[in-house]
């Protein structure tokens, strides 16, 4: 994960100097739009969140809540396994029931994605907030505001998450709302990559031009950061937030399923994991709902990032392609990239260099994949 | 009269820790040896093989000073005989205390303060040597010693001077409530009226222990057999244990042991899951084998009640255990006897056993005591809550409790995953109470903490689940610690977690404790239990049901309602 953040940071710097702003915007929907595959994520993560919201309105559709216990569907003298084939799907419970409760795995399943997304957009927007203020201030600070955020910054790095969060979740007390806390702790941990990020990205932007105009021109060092450098950060932020989702709902799930997550009788798809896992053979359905829903939530994001960062940084992902469908882009990054390495030379520093040896493996591949003709 | 938090635990753990430390005897005579119960024990049983005992815990403390068992343990009893032991038969039969050692359960005087035991003829050691009264007394004695605790707390309690004693490390002179007048003779002098003493000798305290050959912490490395077996190789603090016969043992003067293998590997430090699965292919040496620690869970139990040829192979017992709410009347509104009955009625037995793992792993208990003749087990349902709870009456409880529009509540429980105090027990409560108008909010805890949480009377939560395993099955180790009320502990374990101080109620358990007639103890203990339970300071849940998989070539299978688990001492492999 890190290096592909620092491969996308220093090339992104050269590139995006060049298209912020609102013709930026329209840009990056035409390349964003070109990519099937970041299509087709972009439409399941809407269904997702669609589903997410409308929980209460899906289950009422359905005529179930999450909570409620059908004891007369589950055979009690066989540890309480659902009654009925593939775990107890009917007209009445969509898919099937818990097995030791009867509660209707539909509703828990949908109530489940509202604690799994919302935690995890949560936890991001937190991790972005600091990340962005912490990486900001840094570059613009003074040295010695500079060596504290950075050094502070690297030992929020250090920290592993999990064990942290572990750690902060059992000492805080049960009455504090448990969506919350946790993704205030998944937050407060894990904003160190996007504050590195974020003050290189800053420092870059720092030396342009435009910027050194406005502050040749008096503006406080605020009003720069705010008109002249937060655009240009757009990018890689947004990029790099499209990284974190994913990579938050696992740890919520983690968190979940090691049971300091959030409470029972909240569905969430860690905790029903947890449950599930013992039931793998009895009621295979019980696993594979929560375990098919991450999956498929966390491939969508990932996918969808990918699409969002090739849209926002053509150059960048043509040289770590992860083979995503770009087409068009692909060939017009190759050939901008082949000239930046012409041009530039030593320009780039040691971290882009590794980089383009991970793109160099990348790219066989997807030179078979744009064998098709071009978009028009 | 519990003070060590460890005691606590341990109690706590009784259904894990039997498996490992209690278990197995069983017995009777030979001819109806092999159990209907059992899949593949038609074939008589014949001496020979090796049992592999396959266990997640590893036997730690194999000093019989520092084992605390019920009845003895199960693998630990292979090696150690005691004066007394668990009568190795199925069900109530084998809840009974019969003579190991000694030639009875002991001869009371005194008002049941004084018990006098004679040692039987030709008991040897594995060396040949003789086992005398002294070596029993020498065993007793060095459990007192600090670097050697770890045993149940009844013989410090219980014999004159043994509060203070300090064992025989520091204490060269001895116990002298202990007396040995003869190499035959025992007599134990206690400080007040004890007549289930014959159940406490079961405990491996009472095993023999020569001096000349006791090296002090080392010793449980080769503890001196007088068992059918002896240790030969322990591995990894007791991760792997091989236990070979002992020629020097008589099996005319063990009428409990039958010893069938040759040789018992114990293999431990297995995932619970591993475990049941090795059981169930019972592959190779694995199918010679069982486990003594291991239950099914409730998924599992579904995949193996699927298939014929596994569901034979799976031995079900009964262990004296309660499941239960706890109140402390000391919190509001629990103070109020309405709010304690409306729960009662409240609470959905169904939806809680479907949650401890369904009908075939736990039974609906309504009384406090077990479900067992032993316990003196008393029918009585003083708020018929019915299958699934009586919401109404519930209800009208708490409007004339002054709550018409409703209670909120806060139930603790452990977040551990066992199914007995874990968060899905609590949530089907949950659930239950809803319908009744009692909104329950619940605060899982660390299970450590929680166990530290509701056995200290300053912390103690209001409304929380709660368990209870008895030493031995009688009433008397299941009631008194819990509803006496001088055994209150204000700093330290408390275990009465309701508060119960009532005169009527200690006067009677100091009654019983005269008895030395133990049914009629057992009808008396009952009857105080359906006494008590009018107060309603707890509402009892379950009793669990073990169910346990054994492999293919186990034959005679004993399952006693005094360990509710497969003995080992009577299981065949040939």
């Amino acid at each position: 994960m890190s290096d592909v953040l620092v491969a996308s940071q220093a090339p992104g710097g050269t590139d995006l100097s060049v298209v912020p702003g609102a013709s930026g915007a329209r840009q990056f929907w035409r390349r964003l739009r070109a990519q099937r595959a970041a299509l087709a994520a972009a439409a399941v993560v809407a269904l997702l969140v669609l589903v997410a919201l409308a929980a209460p309105l899906l289950t009422a559709i359905e005529g179930q809540d999450p909570t409620t216990y059908h004891p007369d569907l589950i055979d009690s003298a066989r540890g309480g396994v659902p009654v009925g084939s593939f775990g107890g799907m009917s007209g009445d419970h969509w898919l099937g029931v818990e097995p030791q409760t009867g509660r209707d795995l539909f509703a828990r399943l949908v109530y489940g994605a509202r604690v799994s997304l919302g935690v995890a957009l949560a936890a991001t927007v937190v991790q972005i907030v600091i990340g962005v203020v912490v990486g900001v201030a840094a570059a613009l600070g003074t040295r010695w505001v500079d060596q504290l955020l950075s050094r502070f910054t690297d030992i929020i790095v250090a920290l592993p998450l999990m064990i942290m969060s572990l750690a902060l979740l059992a000492i805080v007390p049960s009455g504090f709302p448990r969506p919350v806390l946790v993704a205030g702790v998944i937050g407060l941990i894990a904003w160190g990559n996007i504050a590195k990020i974020v003050r290189a990205q800053t420092l870059t932007l720092k030396g342009l031009d435009y910027v050194s105009a406005a502050r040749l021109s008096g503006w406080g060092t605020w009003r720069i950061a705010r008109r002249e450098l937060l655009p240009g950060l757009a990018a890689p932020v947004i990029t790099y937030a499209a990284i974190l989702i994913p990579q938050n709902i696992t740890v919520e799930a983690a968190l979940s399923f090691l049971g300091v997550g959030v409470k029972p009788p909240t569905p969430s798809w860690g905790q029903m994991l947890t449950a599930a896992d013992v039931w793998y053979q009895a009621a295979p359905q019980y696993l594979l709902l929560p375990a098919g829903a991450l999956f498929l939530t966390v491939l969508a994001l990932t996918v969808l990032g990918d699409g969002v960062r090739t849209a926002l940084d053509p150059r960048a992902a043509s040289r770590l392609r992860v083979g995503t469908g770009r087409r068009r882009e692909t060939k017009v990054g190759q050939s901008l990239a082949a000239a930046t390495e012409g041009v530039g030379g030593s320009g780039g520093p040691g971290g882009p260099g590794g980089s383009a040896g991970s793109g160099g493996s990348g790219g066989s591949g997807v030179s078979g994949g744009s064998g098709r003709g071009g978009v028009s | 009269m519990r003070q060590s938090s460890v005691t606590a635990r341990r109690l706590a753990a009784v259904s894990v820790s039997l498996a490992v430390a209690a278990g197995a005897v069983a017995c009777g005579p030979e001819d109806n040896d092999a159990k209907a119960t059992s899949g593949g024990a038609d074939a008589k049983p014949a001496k020979g093989g090796t049992l592999t005992v396959l266990n997640s815990n590893p036997q730690q403390d194999f000093d019989p000073a520092r084992l605390y068992t019920s009845g003895g343990g199960n693998v630990p009893s292979l090696v150690f005989r005691t004066l007394t032991t668990r009568n190795r038969e199925d069900g109530a039969e084998g809840a009974k205390v019969v003579p190991d050692l000694a030639t009875d359960t002991g001869r009371p005087s005194k008002n049941a303060t004084v018990w006098t035991y004679t040692l039987k003829k030709g008991l040897n050691y594995e060396d040949g040597s003789a086992i005398t009264s002294a070596d029993i007394k020498y065993g007793i004695e060095r459990s007192f010693a600090a670097e050697l605790s770890g045993g149940a707390p009844y013989l410090r309690d219980w014999l004159i001077g043994g509060a203070d004693y300090q064992g025989p490390y520091k204490d060269k002179k001895g116990l002298d409530s202990i007396e040995t007048p003869d190499e035959q003779t025992i007599v134990f002098r206690l400080n007040k009226p004890e007549g289930e003493f014959p159940y406490l000798a079961t405990q491996t305290q009472f095993a023999p222990v020569p001096k000349a050959k006791d090296t002090g912490t080392k010793y449980e490395e080769h503890p001196v057999s007088s068992g059918p077996y002896k240790v030969v190789k322990n591995e990894n603090d007791g991760e792997r244990l091989t236990l070979e016969r002992n020629t020097h043992w008589s099996a005319s003067t063990d009428a409990e042991r039958k010893a069938y293998p040759d040789t018992i590997d114990v293999r431990s430090g297995l995932d619970s899951s591993v475990i049941n699965q090795r059981l169930s292919s019972s592959q190779g040496a694995d199918a010679a084998a069982v486990t003594t620690d291991t239950n099914l869970g409730p998924a599992e139990l579904a995949k193996v009640s699927g298939d014929k040829e596994l569901a034979a192979r799976v031995g079900t017992g009964h262990f004296g255990y309660t499941n239960y709410i706890a109140f402390n009347p000391k919190v509001k509104p629990f103070d109020d006897p309405k709010v304690r009955q409306a729960i009662s009625y409240a609470i959905d037995r169904s939806s809680v056993i479907n949650a401890a793992g369904g009908s075939s792993l736990a039974e609906a208990a309504t009384t406090y005591l077990p479900n067992q003749k032993s316990f003196g087990y008393t029918a009585y349902d003083h708020f018929p809550a019915g299958k699934s709870g009586n919401a109404a009456k519930a209800e009208e409880l708490l409007k004339e409790a002054g709550h018409a529009k409703g209670l909120t509540v806060t139930l603790t429980h452990s977040n551990a995953k066992d199914f007995e105090t874990s968060p899905e027990i609590a949530t089907a409560i949950q659930d239950a109470l809803k319908k009744a108008g009692i909104t329950v909010k619940l605060q899982g805890l660390e299970d450590n903490d929680y166990s530290d949480k509701i056995h200290s009377a300053k912390t103690e939560p209001g409304f929380f689940l709660a368990h209870w395993g008895a030493d031995w099955p009688s009433g008397g180790p299941f009631l008194a610690p819990i509803f006496d009320g001088r055994q209150i502990v204000k700093d330290g374990a408390n275990f009465n977690t309701g508060f119960l101080d009532d005169k009527s109620v200690n006067a009677e358990i100091d009654a019983i404790n005269k008895l030395t007639d133990l049914d009629e103890a057992a009808t008396r203990w009952g009857a105080l239990d359906k006494k008590i339970g009018e107060q309603a300071l707890t509402v009892p849940l379950f009793h669990p049901v073990y169910k346990r998989l054994y492999g293919k070539d186990i034959k005679n299978i004993v399952i006693s309602d005094w360990t509710g688990v497969l003995d080992i001492s009577q299981v065949s492999v040939k």
